[in-house]
């Protein structure tokens, strides 16, 4: 999921990956970074959407190159919807990319599984998204903090990874802003919810 | 474009749009709601554009097709303004209304023979300039064009176009369109499952086009009956139909 | 050019012993001898401007027959000099490389990288024995909606695309580049309103020194605020309010003695 602060965004995951019910990686790391202030947070196909990562952060770096500047979000999101629209049929891939740039400064993306981009105020994606539509929609407040934000994400997230089966392991998230990027880890047993409910 | 990429099924949806034809001009209406199969995923997102300001290109069904759609309809009136500035730079040789609305058409008919569909019904207004007259016309999915005074696409198809054919007149002035498509607007909310109280007019008259920004219509009206207000679940009612 | 090209010229692939390709250089003739263009990056916009000798009395020069000035994007135009047919190509090629650009990335190319893109195509026909260098030159305007920045360059047949405050090329291109100096654009930018004055009155000077010169017809265009930063011609009541001052001025320099100075 991507959530915006006042000057950034924050971004966050779960970390599982499974294939059908087994586990194969409990401590993934599903926030890629697509240029210095881009992230991409990746659902659906592991395979399919490194490949589209890779591909995204290989023509953002040739986009810096000509143009000699940092690439908007918006270009990213731009890539990646054309990859996914234009091979809807083999990719089973809903990427989140948000970030920082100095045009629109942070912004929020997700690109849908047909290869829809839409701008969005805040999002959520994969199996998880659904525990948490309603939370978010009660508590999304614009323009919070830093912290605001992070805290709200992992809320959210740890909600996820107790209802959805196929969402569990520890909370990643990325705080991007104009100074940077933050990298933040929350280990499966100091969760702020979960992993099971208290009652 | 790879020609391996093919929408066999919707999955981000807009609803419907309608639109009439009224004294000089055209209005469009539609909600903003993109639904994710019965997930609502946006709220506020525009499926009314404005083409230089001159057309408007409206449409229901799949999203991403609809980008597709838009960005090709860019294009091809960039195109058309950087060759016409080929003769004068004081010249401004605008793509037509109707000839956009044909374009697309073969461009729909095109990816259906491909087995391929744009999953769109779409709607172009414009105000043709040799006539002096409003346009408004749809293509559906198959490629099928359809020049009217009325229009609607997807659920509006069964719930609007009733009412719009009991209550249209050529006559129609601007407020009385306007308030006819709200009517509209508010019974595709009660009764379509993906359509939202959020809505977009557009305009286009001899001046140009105008879309509104996303607005909430007032249903306040719509809930207060006493039909509606007594309960029917209790012992003493009829099991709650 | 001292020497012809004793030998050296048949081709660009081959340089010359003292490191020359004639071509390249016959070709920035070609550019020298035709009509001139102008540009001015402004504090609020960029202009262009350029001068069409009516070589023949019954053409008809408000046409796409012989247009000079073109809009390649919404916020590019390129004013061409030249071999007229040569700069339709260069402007087309302008149009392609910001078509594909839109979307490939789903934003508008920066003036600099398509700049750098032309040029690119421009030196390829410099390298090759069975090519022939582009006989023009394009100025190109540009603004960048990323950074808010206008921008102005000028492609000479070698290939090689240069950012410039205030830029002529053309037929007396010397005497404008004075006139242009004189009136300090890298120090204090002048507004999109006046550069449409200055290179009326330049064009218009270059016109009247001119031995024999033929009747011209005038194309302006600019990016600016008042243009909603998109490339436009130049209002034809703007135009013609500077124009009358233009030629007052010049008029008044006249009476002044040679001394040509800008107030």
């Amino acid at each position: 999921m991507a959530l915006p602060f006042k000057g950034g965004v924050v971004v966050c995951a779960d970390s599982r990956t499974s294939t059908g019910s087994y586990v194969a990686n409990r401590v993934s790391d599903k926030l890629v970074q697509l240029s210095d202030n881009i992230y991409a947070c990746r659902s659906g196909s592991a395979a399919d959407t490194q490949a589209l990562t890779d591909y995204v952060h290989y023509y953002l770096n040739s986009w810096s190159l000509d143009t000699g500047r940092q690439p908007t979000v918006k270009t990213a999101a731009h890539l990646m919807r054309r990859l996914i629209y234009n091979n809807k049929d083999q990719l089973q891939a809903g990427v989140i990319i948000a970030g920082w740039d100095a045009v629109h400064g942070g912004s929020v993306y997700t690109i849908t599984l047909g290869g829809s981009c839409l701008e969005l105020p805040f999002a959520t994606g994969g199996s998880g998204s659904i525990f948490v539509a309603g939370l978010l929609d009660a508590e999304f407040r614009q323009e919070m903090t830093q912290e605001e934000a992070r805290t709200l994400a992992k809320k959210a997230c740890a909600h996820a990874m107790t209802r959805d089966g196929s969402s569990g392991g520890v909370i990643r998230t990325v705080a991007i802003s104009s100074e940077g990027v933050d990298r933040d880890y929350t280990p499966g047993n100091e969760l702020p919810f979960g992993p099971s409910a208290p009652f | 474009m790879s020609s391996n990429q093919r929408t066999t099924r919707p999955i981000t949806t807009g609803t419907s749009v309608v639109g009439l034809v009224y004294d000089g001009g055209v209005l469009l209406a539609a909600d903003t709601l993109l639904s994710y199969g019965s997930m609502a995923k946006s709220f506020n997102t525009p499926r009314l554009y404005s083409i230089e300001d001159r057309i408007l290109v409206g449409a229901s069904g799949e999203y991403s097709d609809l980008q597709e759609i838009i960005a090709k309809v860019k294009a091809l009136a960039l195109e058309e303004s950087t060759t016409s500035s080929m003769e004068s730079i004081y010249v401004e040789r605008k793509l037509p209304a109707k000839s956009l609305w044909n374009y697309l058409r073969a461009v729909m008919y095109q990816k259906r023979s491909k087995q391929n569909p744009y999953w769109n019904d779409v709607v172009v207004a414009g105000y043709d300039e040799q006539t002096s007259k409003p346009f408004l016309g749809t293509i559906d999915k198959l490629g099928t064009t359809l020049q009217e005074n009325l229009v609607a696409t997807g659920f509006g198809a069964y719930l609007a176009m009733p009412l719009l054919r009991e209550k249209w007149r050529p006559d129609l002035n601007e407020g009385e369109a306007r308030a006819l498509l709200e009517d509209c607007m508010k019974v595709l909310f009660y009764r379509d499952c993906r359509a939202s109280a959020r809505i977009q007019l557009a305009k286009c008259t001899s001046e140009g086009c105008i879309v509104s920004e996303p607005y909430d219509l007032d249903h306040s009206s719509g809930w207060n009956a006493p039909s509606m207000v007594r309960a029917t679940g209790d012992l003493d009612g009829d099991r709650g139909s | 050019m001292a020497s012809s090209g004793s030998g050296y010229d048949l081709s660009s692939s081959t340089f010359s012993p003292d490191g020359r390709i004639f071509q390249v250089e016959y070709a920035t003739k070609a550019v020298e001898n035709a009509g001139p263009v102008l540009g001015i990056k402004c504090s609020n916009g960029v202009v262009l401007g350029c001068a069409k000798p009516i070589n023949h009395k019954m053409v008809v020069a408000t046409t796409g027959s012989y247009k000079r000035i073109h809009t390649c994007d919404t916020h590019i135009g390129c004013a061409s000099t030249g071999f007229l047919p040569d700069a339709r190509v260069l402007v087309q090629r302008l149009v392609e490389e910001s078509a594909d650009w839109q979307e490939q990335y789903g934003s508008k190319i920066p003036p600099g990288v398509l700049g750098e893109r032309l040029g690119t195509y421009a030196h390829y026909f410099t390298l090759h024995g069975a090519l022939r260098p582009f006989g023009a030159a394009a100025v190109i305007a540009g603004y960048d909606p990323d950074t808010k920045e206008c921008s102005l360059q000028l492609l000479e047949p070698n290939g090689a695309p240069y950012m410039y405050y205030g830029v002529a090329t053309g037929k007396g291109k010397q005497a404008a580049k004075t006139e242009l100096e004189k009136l300090n654009l890298h120090k204090a930018p002048i507004l999109a309103e006046d550069a449409v004055k200055q290179i009326l009155r330049i064009l218009y000077l270059l016109h009247a020194e001119q031995k024999d010169a033929k009747p011209i017809e005038i194309e302006l265009s600019w990016i600016c605020e008042a243009s909603g930063w998109t490339h436009q011609g130049v209002p034809k009541d703007l135009l013609k309010t500077s124009q009358e001052w233009a030629k007052e001025q010049l008029e008044q320099e006249e009476e002044e003695g040679n001394g040509r100075r800008l107030n």
